[in-house]
């Protein structure tokens, strides 16, 4: 269980260390620079006075990675605030939504890539209700397409499947 | 003198034309009204905005953009008061004594308080740009590559000094911020670096995607966590305008903050976050009796705003005079004004007078507009947010998604963002502000820009930063604010800061 539970009594005994927020931090900040320092080993480096590709990248990956490790570091030594829950439902959701926008707007427009992204989205709050979605869903399709599409004359397709454009 | 107000005639003279008022209003409006939703903030409601004003000249682009960026910071404001959610760092302040306010019954007065003390912060911040940005300028034009690389790094310097949390998580996030920007195309040998081999890369990350990813897109993942516990204030608004007795004792305090906002403004690395939270700390201390604050007082409420607004504007005058973005909201406007053509920096007030001078005054008109149209709004905005959010982050995405497919017209641009919200919701869920990454991201393709010109012209000695005298006091100062950030006292004292 992971529940970040605030009994901050003094008896509370410590986080255990993988548990911990920054030792999770430490982690994933010192991967982040291991793959950037991997992905710019093939650029040459040059000299200072001439610089070349890799220069920075390399250099700012191993000051990330020097970063992190103090992080880690600090994590294993002190106690701190536990990483908590992270919830999966919200986030896969609300962010398929912006996939499947962009995936449908090309080929569909905004017609159908409006409510496919609000529809998907709204799926991930708790208290969805269908009827209100929808309808939702369509009025704000039709106020975008309005405001940006014919107000605005941006160049977003609308419905090329349908008018062309 | 002459100059200033020969000059000034000029900006009045192009920004009250009738297209560009019109402009200047629209985006006061649009601006506020996006800027009301819970959750978003002058960032996200900026890059979601931008599109509206492609189809206009260079000049009403910016000054609607201007607009949107003040309606934007003002309906922040008004959701802070209302319902106690700060759309960003700034308005936290406002909220403490503002939604206090608001549950007395005098929601009515302090909005109203929030809107004069940003007029007159408006206005005396409008005169300092109009007065130091000539001067500036010229002293920017002196500047050679190893001074603006020591002002850069002063500016990451203060960003990580003025960032909440730890200083080791803030140097992490610059560094971040640095590396992400080393993606794309290097700039002098075109080689493509760290982009994964996705051509979409090879211009390097869009600064809008990553803002729209880290500020829009995360911060609705982070509300869907937290249940709905949006309490609108119930009852009357009451009325707005301020007693005289409520204005006498505001005055003082706005005089401060303004005074404050201005200067803190102007340095490099987004001084003006500290801004509300100085005059705060400001008044507090100055208070006859500093328990009323928390409690709804108005001092509370009237001097966070205006310094909140006298910072926002005064963030132009490095990005106008330097070229240099002071935060996150001046990057976006780096953004626009190169789509429109504009490179910012020293030779736009010689080579485009009336686009400067006509956005600076536009700024004055754009502050009476908020004064004007937000008082009688308010009914509306209160409606607004009685909205429920399962209804308004549908809302809030698929403008998101509009707005950043409409920059490029790119359908990969929306997969970015969507792939930087999931990293702006991992960092948040990891402890790591993203607000410093963000600025390490704007100043990192300049700074390896100005890096490497020095170091060339130095043939590799890095002796160049400290035989110049002004990049060697710019980077001794970055140590120096660097050092004291860490040492345990202001430690203390910085934690406590920002604990109110």
């Amino acid at each position: 269980m992971l529940v970040s539970a605030d009994n901050s009594s003094p008896s509370r005994s410590a986080t255990a260390i993988w548990l911990r927020q920054d030792f999770a931090g430490g982690l994933v900040i010192i991967a982040v620079a291991g793959f950037a320092f991997w992905q710019a080993s093939a650029l040459p480096i040059g000299t200072l006075g001439g610089m070349g590709p890799g220069m920075l990248p390399r250099s700012l990956a191993v000051l990330l990675g020097l970063l992190g490790t103090l992080l880690l570091v600090d994590a294993i030594l002190s106690d701190g605030p536990p990483l908590g829950r992270w919830s999966i439902r919200g986030p896969l959701l609300v962010l398929a939504g912006v996939v499947a926008f962009g995936l449908a707007v090309r080929p569909l427009g905004l017609i159908v890539a409006g409510p496919l992204a609000i529809l998907i989205a709204a799926i991930a709050s708790d208290e969805v209700r269908w009827g209100e979605t929808i309808l939702f869903g369509a009025l704000m399709t039709a106020l975008c397409i309005g405001l940006f599409k014919f107000a605005l004359g941006l160049p977003i397709p609308l419905a090329p499947w349908l008018v062309g454009y | 003198m002459f100059d200033l107000i020969g000059n000034l005639g000029l900006g009045f003279a192009t920004a009250l034309s009738p297209a560009n008022l019109l402009l200047c209003f629209v985006g006061v409006l649009v601006g506020t009204l996006i800027g009301v939703l819970p959750g978003v903030g002058p960032i996200a409601t900026i890059a979601m905005l931008m599109p509206l004003t492609f189809k206009v000249d260079p000049t009403g682009a910016l000054i609607m953009l201007a607009g949107i960026y003040y309606g934007a910071q003002y309906g922040g404001s008004t959701t802070a008061i209302l319902v106690n959610i700060p759309g960003e760092a700034t308005s936290v302040v406002t909220a403490l004594d503002g939604h206090a306010m608001a549950r007395k019954g005098q929601a009515g007065i302090a909005l109203g308080i929030a809107a004069i003390a940003s007029f007159f912060a408006g206005t005396v911040a409008t005169l300092v740009i109009a007065a130091i940005g000539a001067p500036l300028t010229k002293l920017a034009l002196l500047f050679g590559p190893a001074e603006y690389f020591g002002l850069m790094v002063l500016g990451l310097g203060l960003a990580i000094v003025l960032a909440r949390g730890s200083v080791l998580k803030a140097c992490i996030m610059v560094v971040f911020g640095l590396l992400l920007a080393t993606v794309g195309q290097d700039l002098e040998t075109g080689q493509d670096r760290l982009t994964l081999g996705f051509a979409d890369l090879a211009d390097g990350i869009d600064f809008a995607v990553l803002a729209m990813g880290v500020f829009g897109i995360a911060e609705i993942l982070r509300n869907l966590e937290s249940p709905e516990a949006r309490n609108v204030v119930h009852g009357t608004i009451g009325r707005l305008l301020p007693s005289w007795a409520d204005l006498r004792r505001s005055f003082g305090p706005i005089v401060r903050a303004t005074g404050l906002g201005s200067a803190l403004g102007i340095l490099p690395g987004n001084g003006a976050v500290l801004a509300p939270f100085a005059s705060y700390t400001l008044e507090k201390k100055l208070a006859k009796d500093p328990s009323r604050f928390g409690r709804g007082a108005i001092e509370g409420v009237a001097g966070p705003e205006a310094a909140n607004n006298a910072g926002a504007q005064t963030a132009f005058i490095p990005l106008l005079t330097l070229g240099i973005p002071p935060n996150a909201v001046m990057a976006l406007m780096v953004g626009a004004m190169t789509i429109h053509g504009v490179i910012p920096g020293p030779q736009v007030m010689t080579k485009n007078p009336s686009l400067f001078w006509g956005m600076i005054a536009s700024m004055w008109i754009g502050n009476l507009m908020l004064l004007v149209i937000n008082l009688p709004l308010i009914g509306l905005w209160v409606r607004l947010l009685k909205v429920p959010y399962r209804l308004l982050f549908t809302t809030i995405l698929l403008f998101c998604c509009i707005g950043i497919y409409s920059i490029n017209n790119n359908p990969s641009d929306v997969y970015f963002t969507a792939f930087f919200g999931f990293v702006g919701y991992a960092l948040i869920r990891l402890g790591l502000e993203p607000a410093p990454m963000l600025l390490g991201f704007v100043l990192g393709r300049l700074m390896e820009e100005k890096l490497r010109q020095a170091l060339a012209l130095s043939d590799g000695s890095f002796m160049t930063f400290v035989e110049r005298p002004v990049s060697a006091a710019l980077l001794v100062l970055a140590l120096a604010v660097m050092v004291v950030a860490v040492l345990p006292a202001v430690r203390k004292g910085r934690e406590e800061a920002f604990q109110e």
